[in-house]
């Protein structure tokens, strides 16, 4: 039993601490699945992006071959977490390519692809942004029913179809697609491919939505006789669906992060109250008290998950019980946090960029986008669902 | 970082949690209910026998010389099988404040007994007030030559009924901060003064009101410092609150694990009721903070074991555990319907024992309150970053 981190995994904290001094401004704080809204965020997300690629620092766990810093999974979880408490920006290139497109390529991808794709990625190059196509209007939590066809034709795929809540799709230079490739399959997760599209392609549109607060953050993509090379095929063919699960395993590995953001938030809301002198009244410091448990109780069970996957265990329905936790998590603080703050947390969140905004408007940022991240990457109940039924073993329920 | 365990302390466990499955199932559980000394004598002495009691003393005072992490394996052991026993009144809020506080004297003379012969002893802390504060703490001890005259009145003082000795929490003077001036004194439970009343509680656990009538103890039973008793209080709440946290720790997992059983094999609309769900996302959720109840308990006894005792972690650990272990006994408890709110389920003799594991070592407030002093005190890390 050992529960502190090596010396050389504290230093590596420190140095991203150094990292943050030198390039972040002191009163930056870069807001969760903002930075894709506005081309000047953008910019500055990329521009920093670059300079941990530098570092190696966007791909930590993965191999040296790859482009990866070849460190632990510990160390992963150290920037990950610090991460979420400075707010840096880039650090995941539009939400797909550093976090489960590399990884997933590395299983299953060719070694033209690994070549192609992997070093942009781990370079932080725009080529090497992505977005991920999964959800359909009629394909949401039940994601195996998805519509999207890609038809082989000679050494092509004939893809048709509408993807949409597709993040940063805007953004992306490439788009990791899920898409049905045996429409005639007897059970509906069998029948699906995953296949790499460029963004670039003819009949390829993306039209913006917005978000409830007016962030551009998703999109709707149409398909019109989209042409992609046969070589864009990931893995097996109509085998899809065990390596979409593992991708999103990739994708719910984020609680770690999420608790850095509460604990940032937590540690303003103390300086904020004792500025103000709200932290002498009594239910002000109950509620302290009780999201400080919180994050520590979710910090915990993150880092034992990472620790499991930095021993090689494997990771079953864990990131799943901590993707549901913090989902529940950031709802509880962001409440919690715009109760403190009281009337300055309707301040627009677009542009709260003012003097009546209070602690860089990450409170009424993370309010409105709790819910989001509560429905990315599977909705707190469908990981409810995989906990029930990987982890506890209990009988399906639909 | 290492989520694991030793093996030695693998084999405590293993051990730990043989001896309760025969020596303690939940019938013996249910027929000492009735029995008035609350606990069995003869599995007592075999827990010493077995060198139980002994767990964290150093071998020259007869224990085992363990470590405290193995102490947290232990509880969480005793709370997973309930064991109505005088465990932590005697080691706990004891045996581990005279290892650190008695002088050596004190020391060959008290822990050999606990070790060896498991010899019951109890804490006398809380009053009227049942809080943890110092300013609660009234009972009058007035200086009379060479002998302090204790008059007041403790309450749930657990096992006060079998206890030999006793630690005697006492306000020696009225004189600066509300923590000043506090002396722990160690009493012989038979003392001439000392009048002794089960209360009857829930959990069967022989809470007593122990009133004192100008009790003489002479100036030599003090433990620690006159004056400075205070400190012995709160290394005590510090590692009690973390130890009575595993112990609630362990009944929340067996909670849980029997409710899941229970889901699994009752039959309704012709399935499985575990198969609906309303009843997996209970599940789900409850194995969520049990879990997360688990392993902030292992940290925070993590940091004990190794002299770097996080306070905040220790509240942390035993807030959690407050609402765990309710929630899971209630939560539990419905999901079994009907039958789980009758004495015949397992689950309803946990619950019983809410109320009384909730209060030990500090209720949940009491905790959050330590929690925010410290969080006010400290320099949050984004502030300091940029200096």
């Amino acid at each position: 039993m050992d529960f502190q981190f090596t010396e050389r995994e504290e230093n590596f904290r420190q140095e991203i601490r150094e990292f943050v001094k030198k390039n972040l401004p002191k009163d930056y704080y870069g807001n969760f699945l903002e930075e894709e809204h506005d081309d000047k965020s953008w910019e500055f997300a990329m521009s920093i992006a670059k300079k941990l690629a530098e570092k190696k620092w966007l791909t930590i766990a993965w191999p040296k071959e790859y482009g990866g810093m070849g460190a632990s999974h510990m160390e992963q979880l150290i920037f990950k977490e610090e991460v979420g408490y400075w707010g840096i920006p880039g650090t995941t290139m539009g939400i797909s390519g550093t976090g489960w497109v590399g990884p997933s390529l590395m299983i299953f991808g060719t070694k033209e692809q690994k070549e192609k794709y992997i070093p942009l990625i781990a370079a932080g190059d725009p080529d090497g942004v992505w977005c991920t196509g999964y959800s359909e209007p009629d394909s949401g939590s039940d994601l195996a029913s998805l519509q999207t066809s890609a038809k082989r034709e000679g050494d092509e795929y004939i893809i048709n179809g509408q993807k949409v809540w597709t993040s940063a799709a805007h953004r992306a230079r490439w788009l990791w697609l899920a898409c049905k490739t045996d429409p005639t399959a007897k059970k509906k997760h069998h029948g699906i491919s995953l296949v790499v599209v460029d963004m670039k392609s003819k009949g390829l549109t993306v039209r913006p939505l917005e978000n409830l607060v007016g962030a551009h953050i998703f999109n709707e993509l149409f398909f019109n006789d989209v042409r992609i090379p046969a070589e864009n095929l990931v893995g097996v063919e109509n085998k899809g669906w065990s390596q979409l699960m593992q991708a999103l395993s990739f994708e719910r590995g984020g609680a770690v992060t999420s608790c850095g953001v509460c604990k940032r938030i937590l540690d303003e809301l103390i300086i904020y109250t004792k500025e103000t002198g709200l932290i002498k009244k009594s239910p002000i410091r109950q509620k302290l008290a009780d999201i400080a448990v919180d994050i520590e109780a979710a910090r915990i069970l993150a880092y034992e998950a990472d620790w499991k996957i930095s021993k090689g265990m494997t990771v079953i329905y864990e990131p799943s019980r901590d993707k549901a936790n913090c989902d529940v998590l950031f709802e509880k603080v962001s409440r919690i946090g715009t109760e403190i703050i009281g009337a300055y947390s309707q301040i627009d969140t677009l542009n709260s960029n003012n003097r009546w905004r209070k602690l860089k408007g990450m409170v009424q940022s993370l309010y409105f986008i709790c819910m989001g991240m509560a429905i990315a990457a599977g909705t707190t109940d469908t990981q409810r669902n995989i906990v029930g039924q990987f982890g506890l073993h209990l009988p399906k329920a639909y | 970082m290492d989520f694991s365990f030793a093996q030695d302390q693998e084999l405590i466990r293993k051990s730990a949690k043989e001896f309760f499955e025969k020596e303690c199932p939940k019938d013996k559980v249910r027929e000492l209910k009735e029995e008035p000394k609350g606990y069995d004598p003869n599995m007592w002495k075999k827990m010493a026998k077995l060198e139980f009691m002994g767990l964290v003393i150093p071998e020259e005072y007869g224990g085992t010389e363990g470590e405290f992490v193995d102490l947290m394996i232990f509880m969480e052991e005793i709370g997973r099988n309930i064991v109505p026993c005088p465990y932590f009144s005697t080691v706990v809020c004891c045996a581990m404040p005279v290892l650190e506080f008695g002088t050596d004297k004190q020391k060959k003379e008290i822990l050999p007994k606990i070790a060896q012969k498991g010899e019951i002893w109890t804490l006398a802390l809380t009053e009227e007030s049942v809080s943890y504060e110092p300013e609660d703490i009234k009972l009058k001890a007035d200086l009379d030559k060479d002998a302090y005259l204790l008059t007041g009145t403790k309450l749930f003082v657990s096992y006060a009924n079998v206890a030999k000795k006793m630690l005697v929490v006492a306000r020696t003077s009225e004189n600066g901060n509300a923590s000043d001036g506090i002396t722990v004194f160690i009493v012989d439970a038979k003392t001439k003064g000392i009048s002794i009343e089960v209360i009857p509680t829930t959990a069967r656990d022989m809470r007593c009101e122990v009133k004192f009538d100008n009790v003489s103890i002479s100036k030599e039973n003090i433990l620690g410092e006159a004056g400075k008793g205070w400190e012995v209080i709160d290394y005590l709440i510090q590692h009690a609150s973390v130890l009575k946290a595993a112990e609630m720790s362990g009944g929340a997992q067996a909670v849980f694990e029997l409710t899941t059983k229970y889901t699994k094999e009752r039959i309704q609309f012709d399935k499985p009721i575990a198969s609906f769900q309303a009843i997996q996302f209970r599940l789900v959720e409850l194995l969520t903070e049990v879990e997360s109840l688990k392993y902030l308990v292992h940290k925070a006894a993590w940091n004990i074991n190794v002299g770097t005792s996080n306070r905040i972690l220790n509240s942390i650990a035993k807030a959690k555990a407050n609402s765990v272990y309710h929630r899971a006994c209630y939560q539990g408890i419905v999901m079994h319907g009907a039958v789980g709110w009758t004495e015949e389920m397992d689950i309803g003799l946990y619950h019983l024992r809410t109320k009384s594991l909730e209060f030990d070592a500090g209720e949940a407030d009491f905790h959050k309150e330590k929690i925010v002093c410290d969080l006010e005190q400290k320099e949050p890390l984004f502030l300091s970053l940029y200096k």
